[in-house]
C-alpha cells in the first residue's frame, strides 16, 4: 500500500458545506405504509426493500445519492480517490452523534464494514483488499479498511471498481455503533441505533413501525416529528385506507391505474415515475431448445410487449426492449432488440428444425406466484401459440421459483431485476458474467469469454462515457443473441397527498416503500 | 361432578401427545420434500452461493432431515421452539406477540357467530316455512358461501370508506372499533352454519312428546323453548361451536390480510413463503394444541349440558 501514490491526482474533492440544518422544531406526522413487516432493521442483515426503507431513515452512509443518482457527501464531508483509482480516503464530518449520544468516528466505519461483510450482502464489500478472505472467515480483519485517524478512513480496493462510491451509498454500508451492536447481538435488528435523522420509537410486528425525529442529527432536526409506517399486506386495503384519509402516501393497486388517473378526486395526487427495474423473459441457454440462438430469437420476435404495457398495465409502466432501464446512467437509446415479427419468428423456428412448431415439445414457462405474472404468462402463451410454440405454465411461490431457477432446472422463465445501485454493472455484469452463474445472478447460465472480458474491462475503467460505451456494446450483443427479452421497465405508481412536500421520486425509490430520505419531507 | 370431568380431561390431554408428535413429523416431512431453500430465501434475489452454503451449515440445514428433526424435538422437550431464521428471535416470543390479537379476533368472531347464529336459528325454527324463516336461512347460506376476502372488502368499503363509521384496517391501540369489521367478516361463515344447525335441531326437538307435555302443562312458550327445547337442541350445536372456535383461531389468514390484523394466520403464511421452518413448526404445533384443546372443551361441554352422557360413560 505504501507503494501507492496516495496523492489524490484524481480528486473528487467535494466540499460538503455546513450541515444543512432543517431549522425549527419538528412537526407533523407522515403516515406511510409497507406491504410486509420488515424482517430486520439491522443494515447488515437486510435483503429486502421494506427493511431498507426503514434502515435508510435510522442510519447514514459515508456517501449519499441525490435525486439524480449522483454521489454526494453523507457522513463523509469529503473524499479523495488515488490516481490508480484503488484508494478512497474519506474524511468524516466532525461531531456526528449516534442516537445513544456518542460521537461517531473512523473506527465505527471499520467496525461497521467488517460486521456487514459477514452479513447478508457481503458483495458490497468484496472489492476491498482482503475482504474475500475475511468474508470466508479466513482473516480476522479487512486490511483494506484502514483507520488513519479519528476522522479519516482509507479504503483500498484490490482493483479499480468504477461504481464503488455507489456501493458506499448503499444501506448495507450504514455506520453502526460498535458498543450497541456488540451489546445487543441479534437484538440489534429489533433495537437499532444509528446516526439517522429518525430513531426507532415503536415496532409492533405486522402492525406498525414508528420513527421519531432525532433532533441532534448532523444536518439538524428533520421537519417531521414522527413517521408511522402501517403494515398493510392487501393493496386494495392500502388504497381504501388512503381514500379514507388514513395514509399520506400509498401505491396504486394493480389494474386501478387508469381509473385513478381519471378520478377527479385523486388524479392530482397521482405520481408515476420510472424506476430502475426491468421485467423480462429469460432462457436457460444450456438446455435445448434454447441452447439454439434461433429458438431464442424466434420467441423474441413472437412476443408483443405492447399488449402487456398498454393492456394489462394500462400504460403505467415504461415500454422498452433494451436490458437497461431508461433512467439508468449508461442507458443508450440506440440499442435495438428483436421486435414483433411473426413471419421472422416462423422462419427462425423452421431453421431451427421445427417448421410450424412441428416436432417441438411443449415448453414450460416458470414464473413466481402473482396475479399479474399469471396474466402475463397467459398472454405470452397466446402470443407464442400463433407461431406454433406451445407454452405450459408453471407457477411456484417465490422461494420455490428461486430454487428451480438458480439450479438451472428451468428452460424459460420470468425474471425481474431491480438495480441495487445505479450502474450498468449492476445489471449486465451481475446478470451475464460467467462467474455469476446461478444464484449470483446469471440464471441464464450464459457464458461468453468475450463478454466477460468486456465486463472486466468496464469494471476498471474510470466513470464516464467511454465506460458506458463498453456496456452498450455488451448489451447489444446480448440482445442480438436473444439472451433476454424485456417486456417492460418498471415505474413506481403512487398516490401522494398534496400536503406532503419534499418526498423525492428517485429512480431507486418504489412506492409504497419510498427509499427516499424522509428528513427532507414536511407536511404543510 | 368434578371427578366426572377430570378423568376424560386427563385422557384427552394424554391423547394430545401422539397427535402433536404426528403433526410435527408430518410438517417436518413436508419441509423435506417441499421446494425451496430457507438459506436461499433469506438472501433475496442476488445471493452469494458460498454464503448460501455457510448459512445452510450455520442452521444445520445441510444435515439429514431425521437428524434435524431429532434436534428440534430435543429442544422442544426442553420448552424451546427454536429461533426464527428471518427475525433472529425466539419463535415462542414471535408467537406470543401474535396470539393475543388472534385470540381477540377469534373470540369476537365466536360471539358474533354464536349470538347471531342462535338468534337466527331459533327465530327461523319458531316460524318454519314463513317469510322470516326463508329470509334468515337464505342469509345463512349467503354467509356460508360468501368468500371471506370479498365480504371483508365490501364491509370495509361500506362502513369505513363510504360511511366513515369504522377504521378500514389495523389493530389500532386495541380499540373495539378496529375489531368490529374483522369479527363480522370472520364470524359470518359460522353464523350461517350455527343458524342452520340450530334451526334444524330445534325443529326436531319441538316435535318430541315431552315438549307437547310441557305445553299441555300450560307453560309459557318462551319457557318451553328456552328451558326444555333449546337445551337438548344445543348439544350438536356445541360441536359446531367448539370446532368453529378452533377454525377461527387458525383459519383467519384471509381476514387478517384484508384488515391488516397482526395475527398468527398471517404470520404463518409469511413464514411458509420465507421457508422460516422454526416459525412454521412452532405455529403449526400451537394450532394443533388449539384444535385438540377445543375438542376437549367440546367433550366437557357435552358432560355439562347432558347428564345422560355422564351416566352412560
Amino acid at each position: 500500500m505504501k507503494g501507492l501514490r496516495l496523492l489524490p491526482l484524481l480528486c473528487l474533492l467535494l466540499a460538503a458545506g455546513p450541515a444543512d440544518a432543517q431549522g425549527g422544531k419538528p412537526v407533523g406526522t407522515l403516515r406511510g405504509v409497507f406491504i410486509s413487516d420488515p424482517p430486520t432493521l439491522d443494515p447488515a442483515q437486510a435483503t429486502d426493500t421494506t427493511s431498507s426503507a426503514v434502515v435508510r431513515q435510522l442510519f447514514d452512509t459515508l456517501v449519499e445519492l441525490d435525486e439524480q443518482l449522483q454521489p454526494g457527501p453523507g457522513l463523509a464531508e469529503r473524499w479523495t480517490v488515488s490516481s490508480d483509482q484503488r484508494v478512497y480516503t474519506f474524511v468524516l464530518r466532525a461531531g456526528v452523534k449516534f442516537h445513544n449520544g456518542r460521537v461517531m468516528g473512523a473506527a465505527d466505519v471499520k467496525f461497521s464494514f467488517e460486521r456487514a461483510a459477514r452479513g447478508k450482502r457481503p458483495w458490497v464489500f468484496e472489492k476491498i483488499v482482503g475482504a474475500p478472505a475475511f468474508i470466508k472467515g479466513g482473516a480476522g480483519e479487512i486490511p483494506g479498511v484502514r483507520v488513519v485517524d479519528e476522522r479519516t478512513v482509507e479504503l483500498t480496493l484490490a482493483k479499480p471498481f468504477a461504481p464503488f462510491l455507489h456501493l458506499m451509498a448503499y444501506d448495507a454500508a450504514s455506520i453502526v455503533p460498535r458498543e450497541e451492536a456488540q451489546r445487543l447481538g441479534p437484538g440489534f435488528a429489533s433495537h437499532p441505533v444509528g446516526t439517522g435523522a429518525f430513531r426507532l420509537k415503536e415496532w409492533r410486528r405486522d402492525d406498525r413501525v414508528v420513527l421519531e425525529a432525532f433532533a441532534e442529527h448532523f444536518r439538524g432536526a428533520p421537519h417531521l416529528e414522527r413517521v408511522v409506517f402501517r403494515i398493510i399486506p392487501a393493496e386494495i386495503t392500502r388504497f381504501n385506507d388512503y381514500k379514507a384519509g388514513n395514509l399520506d402516501v400509498t401505491d396504486i393497486p394493480t389494474g386501478h391505474c387508469r381509473a385513478v388517473k381519471a378520478d377527479p378526486a385523486l388524479r392530482a395526487q397521482v405520481a408515476i415515475w420510472p424506476t430502475l427495474g426491468t421485467h423480462a423473459v429469460r432462457f436457460n441457454v444450456e438446455k435445448p431448445p434454447f441452447n439454439d440462438r434461433r429458438m431464442r430469437l424466434a420467441v423474441a420476435h413472437a412476443i408483443d410487449p405492447s399488449a402487456i404495457v398498454q393492456g394489462l398495465l394500462e400504460g403505467c409502466v415504461i415500454a422498452g426492449r433494451g436490458i437497461l432501464p431508461p433512467t439508468l446512467p449508461g442507458y443508450h437509446t440506440g440499442v435495438t432488440a428483436p421486435g414483433l415479427d411473426r413471419a421472422r419468428a416462423r422462419q427462425l423456428l423452421a431453421e431451427a428444425g421445427f417448421p410450424g412448431g412441428r416436432g417441438l415439445s411443449p415448453i414450460t414457462y416458470h414464473f413466481n406466484t402473482s396475479d399479474l405474472n399469471q396474466r402475463i404468462a397467459e398472454l405470452l402463451q397466446a402470443q407464442l401459440r400463433e407461431v406454433g410454440i406451445t407454452l405450459e405454465l408453471r407457477r411456484l411461490d417465490w422461494a420455490a421459483h428461486l430454487k428451480v431457477v438458480d439450479e438451472g432446472a428451468v428452460t424459460m422463465f420470468r425474471q425481474a431485476w431491480i438495480a441495487d445501485y445505479p450502474d450498468p454493472e449492476n445489471f449486465l455484469t451481475v446478470l451475464f458474467h460467467s462467474r455469476n452463474i446461478g444464484a449470483a445472478g446469471n440464471t441464464s447460465r450464459y457464458r461468453s469469454p468475450e463478454l466477460d472480458r468486456l465486463f472486466d474491462q468496464a469494471d476498471v475503467m474510470p466513470p464516464g462515457p467511454a465506460r458506458f460505451k463498453v456496456y452498450q456494446d455488451a448489451e447489444q450483443r446480448l440482445l442480438d443473441d436473444g439472451a433476454w427479452i424485456t417486456l417492460y421497465h418498471y415505474a413506481s405508481r403512487a398516490l401522494i397527498r398534496p400536503a406532503v412536500k419534499g418526498l423525492e421520486r428517485s429512480p431507486l425509490s418504489t412506492a409504497p416503500e419510498f427509499l427516499a430520505p424522509l428528513r427532507k419531507v414536511r407536511i404543510e | 361432578m368434578l371427578a366426572d370431568l377430570l378423568e376424560p380431561a386427563a385422557k384427552r390431554v394424554l391423547a394430545l401427545l401422539p397427535v402433536l408428535l404426528g403433526v410435527s413429523l408430518l410438517v417436518f416431512a413436508l419441509t423435506a420434500v417441499g421446494l425451496g431453500d430457507p438459506a436461499r430465501a433469506m438472501l433475496g434475489q442476488r445471493a452469494d452461493p458460498e454464503l448460501v452454503q455457510q448459512i445452510r451449515r450455520d442452521y444445520a440445514l445441510d444435515r439429514p432431515v431425521h437428524v434435524r428433526y431429532a434436534t428440534w424435538m430435543s429442544r422442544l422437550v426442553r420448552g424451546d421452539l427454536g429461533t426464527s431464521y428471518h427475525q433472529q428471535r425466539p419463535v415462542a416470543e414471535i408467537i406470543a406477540e401474535r396470539l393475543p390479537a388472534t385470540a381477540r379476533l377469534a373470540l369476537a368472531a365466536t360471539v358474533v357467530a354464536v349470538v347471531g347464529g342462535l338468534a337466527a336459528g331459533v327465530a327461523a325454527a319458531l316460524r318454519p316455512g314463513r317469510l322470516l324463516d326463508q329470509v334468515l336461512m337464505s342469509a345463512a347460506v349467503l354467509g356460508i358461501s360468501t368468500p371471506v376476502f370479498w365480504l371483508g372488502m365490501m364491509l370495509s368499503l361500506l362502513f369505513a370508506v363510504w360511511l366513515g363509521w369504522l377504521p378500514v384496517s389495523g389493530y389500532g391501540d386495541g380499540d373495539w372499533a378496529n375489531l368490529v369489521l374483522p369479527a363480522l367478516t370472520l364470524g359470518a361463515i359460522h353464523t350461517g352454519t350455527i343458524a342452520r344447525m340450530a334451526r334444524s335441531n330445534l325443529l326436531e326437538v319441538i316435535r318430541q312428546e315431552y315438549i307437547q307435555t310441557a305445553r299441555a302443562k300450560g307453560l309459557a312458550e318462551w319457557l318451553v323453548i328456552s328451558k326444555h327445547a333449546l337445551r337438548n337442541a344445543l348439544i350438536p350445536v356445541v360441536t359446531v361451536i367448539g370446532i368453529g372456535i378452533a377454525d377461527l383461531l387458525v383459519g383467519a389468514p384471509l381476514t387478517e390480510t384484508v384488515f391488516a390484523w397482526p395475527g398468527l394466520g398471517r404470520m404463518l403464511v409469511a413464514a411458509v413463503g420465507q421457508r422460516d421452518l422454526p416459525v412454521v413448526m412452532g405455529a403449526v404445533l400451537v394450532f394443533a394444541v388449539i384444535y385438540v384443546l377445543a375438542n376437549l372443551l367440546v367433550d366437557l361441554a357435552y358432560l355439562l349440558i347432558d347428564p345422560r352422557i355422564r351416566r352412560d360413560r
